[in-house]
């Protein structure tokens, strides 16, 4: 079985694990190699998320792109492979919503459709590094909840040095928020919200207008018609180009060019979104950001149909008044119950085990949402809400080959994430992460090599024998754990921070 | 003013060459006392053979180098004052990029709007003030004056050597660049500002510099006929974005440098000079070194500690290790003094940078980096008379400043009285 074929592979592949630590550790982002032209994980179970699981089954990447995904899949004499016998491959997880990447969380003024996230994107930030360690291979990076219109969000890799670099898609939605922002109240943030499309509305007339009346010089006809007619007939005119900004953005709202994320804090603050996302026709292009307390509003987030993103605390606790009694209330499951999709996010707290997506999808399986669904709550939702299901999500044939290779069912507290591919590239290798180098099983290089070998050979076989790694992590896992006692913690707990 | 009105006329362009090629005759000291010779122990020339030149002899007439070569072959002609100093290192004059104190302090920022294109750092020069005086003192000769960072764009800067008496003796450049602040600062504007915002704003004003500039090219290439109106806010970008100046960025850490070049560089394809350049900017090295035309000009903060590695790092060292050549060493006086230069480059050396191209980091390197290496920055034949008399290794802190020389005259000596 060992061919040396297969060690050459292992050897290639370490090398390019190592350029891609570098990347992210040390020097944040060493230019990406490009992914190997063909790739094969064989032998896996596969979770495909948009199908069923196949056991024992093979991944074929060609040139960063899922190319077969099944069982009697052959492997062609030139791709590289991977052995990934008893391990589970899962789709890399989507972090939906987070300005952890940014300088600041929103800018100081409210209405900002104008600026780009790509102007504050920072690759340097440990929150990219921390969301490839954790599995999450895709992140929305968009301003938060504290303004009435805020900027241009982008998906991007958590790899590369530059924004553009780490680019999947640009001008991917606008955030806008119901609920007050900072210092305003609600019936200054719905103003503000109003006033913003009925400028739009009296923008978009005077624009008309003047293209109409270009359009007359250029064929050098005279104008006949009084304004309110001109803009009626030079509203086809209107290009995107002669747009400024602000009112392109707004624009793109409407036009299915932009989607909007429109938080709703609380539960009086749906009924707005749904009338704002209605009249400005944009509903069927919106997802609700929602807290906990906008769960009450189940009824009217049921009406909109609407994919929603879970608060990163799930759970609304109520307490009686009189009694102080506290009933607690788990979000996703009362949105699954009204038949809703959701995306889950991971908690920034990086003490917590919320802060992997995939324990977040195991809470919601123990309050009895469906296996199925929870985990495409991390994986394929938030991919269809950022328009990008037909790349992201899933393990699919024709999909960016994103790919986290677990060591066990990814709802399983032990799993670890020991391989993590983004566009076919080796991107993370937990046996190589050196913030975690305490957590790992010490390598016993003089126990299997006693005589004296060249390096090469010596780092060969520190990682060519899985069964011997198995072993010495089995014997680490009798150990009482360490620190803070998570046991679920890959990423070591209080030594990522 | 009639300085400022010539200016303000947009007549910048012939008082630059004015001031670049003709020696202005009432800044010409009488005949005897423009033909000096240097008997020193060692020439640091920071020319392009790197020589270092023992017991030589170094000519000066008027306010140029005219002869360099070693004493015992380089007969001094007759007229010649010779300043017999044979245990000194006679050593370019250090250039600083990054300079507030050759204008009034109080006219740092002028924060009306977070882009202020128009104001220009020439209308605050003070020429022999007290820190001018210590800062030669301490072997520095040549400064690029900017306007602070509390906005995005703070104005122009002004090239100015460190002696004369008169705004006109002072410039060698004008404009000499365009100060931007990319962020770190400018945050506190008003209610406070993002970096999405900002680089935005930054980007608009920028946007409307080149539109004017190139709707005036393509009137005076005969592209168009109808003549644009003159701007004077604008009128100072043509030159920057023809690259006859530099933008010199107050940058640092991996974003905000990463944006300069991404946005500065290779957007607006301007001839750019990062200042600063401190925190973990060095990781962005990479990228600075696809435009091989930037200069990055480290400093005053000479050593950071990673948290991300634990461990402590050198500025300057890790630009080095990361291939970037172009290196140079800036004090933002008077965040740190002008006289302290040196100093600056002795800590990039004890954070592991190296000492020879730490020199050349404070004297060749910003002398190119702001474009005036044609007159300054190197021991050469045909360049200024601006050099500096050490009593050893001026990266050395035991060392001392005995004589420092600016267009040919004697501006600085110990011997005369010691400043500190």
């Amino acid at each position: 079985m060992q061919s040396s074929i297969k060690d050459s592979t292992l050897n290639s592949m370490q090398f390019r694990a190592v350029i891609v630590m570098i990347a992210v550790l040390v020097l944040p982002a060493v230019a990406l190699a490009g992914s190997p032209a063909k790739l094969a994980l064989t032998g896996a179970r596969i979770i495909t998320v948009s199908g069923d699981d196949i056991r024992n089954g093979t991944v074929l990447i060609e040139n960063g792109k899922i190319t077969a995904v099944g069982r009697d899949v052959s492997v062609p004499y030139d791709a590289m492979e991977v052995d990934c016998s008893g391990k589970v491959l899962f789709p890399g997880m989507i972090d939906p919503h987070s300005a952890r990447g940014l300088d600041v969380a929103n800018e100081s003024r409210d209405v900002t459709p104008y600026v780009d996230v790509y102007d504050a994107i920072d690759p340097s930030r440990v929150y990219f590094e921390e969301s490839l360690r954790r599995g999450v291979t895709s992140v929305h990076v968009m301003v938060s909840n504290n303004c009435v219109v805020g900027g241009k969000s982008r998906v991007v890799r958590p790899i590369g040095r530059t924004p553009d670099d780490m680019t999947v898609r640009a001008e991917v939605g606008l955030k806008l928020s119901t609920s007050p922002k900072g210092g305003y109240d609600r019936m200054l943030q719905l103003q503000s919200l109003r006033s913003t499309f009925s400028e739009l509305d009296h923008y978009l007339e005077r624009v008309a207008e003047r293209r109409y009346e270009e359009k007359l010089k250029e064929d050098d006809k005279p104008l006949t018609v009084g304004p309110e007619e001109a803009r009626k007939r030079g509203k086809e005119l209107v290009r995107d180009e002669d747009l400024d900004d602000t009112h392109r953005a707004l624009d793109g709202l409407r036009k299915g060019r932009l989607s909007a994320w429109i938080h709703a804090g609380s539960a009086m603050d749906v009924r707005p979104a749904v009338d704002i996302a209605t009249k400005q026709g944009f509903l069927d292009d919106s997802v609700f950001v929602i807290g906990v307390d906008t769960v009450r509003a189940i009824g009217e987030l049921k009406a909109a149909k609407r994919p929603i993103v879970v608060p990163v605390d799930m759970v609304r606790r109520n307490r009686d008044p009189i009694t102080g009694d506290v009933t607690e209330e788990f979000v996703p499951a009362a949105l699954h119950a009204a038949g809703l999709t959701f995306a889950l996010q991971p908690s920034p707290n990086s003490s917590m085990a919320e802060r992997f997506l995939n324990y977040q999808a195991a809470r919601c399986v123990r309050h009895g949402i469906p296996r199925r669904v929870a985990l495409k709550s991390i994986t394929l939702n938030p991919a269809n809400m950022l328009g990008l299901g037909d790349q992201l999500g899933s393990i699919e044939v024709g999909k960016i080959a994103n790919i986290v290779v677990f060591s066990a069912d990814p709802l399983d507290f032990n799993a670890k994430i020991e391989q993590v591919f983004i566009d076919g590239i080796l991107a993370y290798e937990r046996s190589r992460d050196p913030r975690i180098q305490d957590l790992l099983p010490k390598p016993k290089v003089e126990a299997l090599a006693p005589t004296e070998e060249s390096t090469e050979e010596g780092a060969k076989s520190e990682s060519e024998g899985d069964a011997d790694g198995k072993k010495s992590e089995a014997k680490s896992s009798e150990t009482p754990p360490k620190g803070d006692g998570t046991p679920n913690a890959p990423a070591g707990g209080g030594s990522g921070q | 003013m009639s300085f400022r009105t010539t200016l303000t006329r947009g007549c910048v362009a012939s008082l630059v060459a004015l001031m670049l090629t003709a020696p202005l005759a009432a800044t010409e000291p009488s005949a005897e006392g423009t033909k000096l010779a240097f008997l020193v122990g060692k020439v640091v020339t920071m020319d392009d053979q790197d020589r270092v030149i023992n017991n030589a002899v170094v000519l000066v007439e008027g306010h140029q180098i005219v002869g360099i070569g070693k004493a015992k072959s380089t007969p001094i002609p007759d007229g010649y004052r010779v300043v017999e100093r044979k245990n000194l290192w006679l050593v370019p004059g250090m250039v600083d990029c990054h300079d507030h104190i050759a204008g009034g302090l109080g006219d740092l920022n002028d924060m009306v709007y977070l882009t202020n294109p128009g104001l220009r750092t020439v209308d605050t020069l003070v020429p022999e003030n007290a820190n001018i005086k210590r800062a030669r003192a301490g072997g520095v000769t040549t400064v690029l004056l900017i306007p602070g960072s509390g906005t995005n764009m703070s104005g122009f800067g002004t090239i100015c050597r460190l002696a004369g008496d008169s705004v006109e003796e002072m410039v060698v450049k004008e404009t000499g660049s365009l100060k931007i602040a990319q962020a770190g600062n400018p945050e506190r504007y008003w209610y406070g500002v993002g970096r999405t915002f900002m680089n935005y704003n930054t980007r608009q004003t920028l946007e409307a510099a080149q539109t004017y500039h190139e709707t005036w090219e393509a009137f005076e290439k005969g592209e168009t006929t109808e003549k644009p109106d003159m701007n004077p806010i604008y009128e100072g970008f043509r030159g920057l974005f023809r690259r006859d100046f530099v933008v010199s960025v107050h940058t640092q850490g991996y974003q905000v440098l990463m944006t300069t070049v991404l946005m500065l560089a290779k957007e607006f394809n301007l001839r750019t000079v990062l200042d600063h350049c401190t925190f973990d900017a060095w990781k962005v090295a990479p990228v600075v070194l696809k435009d091989p035309s930037i200069y990055t000009i480290n400093g005053p903060r000479q050593f950071q500690f990673d948290r991300t590695q634990r461990k402590m790092m050198g500025n300057a060292a890790r630009w080095w290790q990361g291939g970037v050549q172009k290196l140079g060493i800036n004090t933002d006086a008077p965040v740190v003094p002008q006289e302290e230069l040196s100093f600056q480059a002795a800590m990039a050396c004890y954070y592991g940078w190296k000492p020879y191209e730490a020199l050349k980091g404070v004297t060749r390197v910003p002398a190119e980096a702001l474009m005036v290496d044609d007159v300054i920055g190197t021991i050469e034949v045909g360049k200024d008379a601006e050099f500096v008399l050490w009593t050893g290794d001026p990266l050395d802190p035991r060392s001392a400043c005995e004589m420092t020389i600016i267009r040919g005259k004697i501006a600085y000596d110990a011997s005369e009285r010691r400043e500190f």
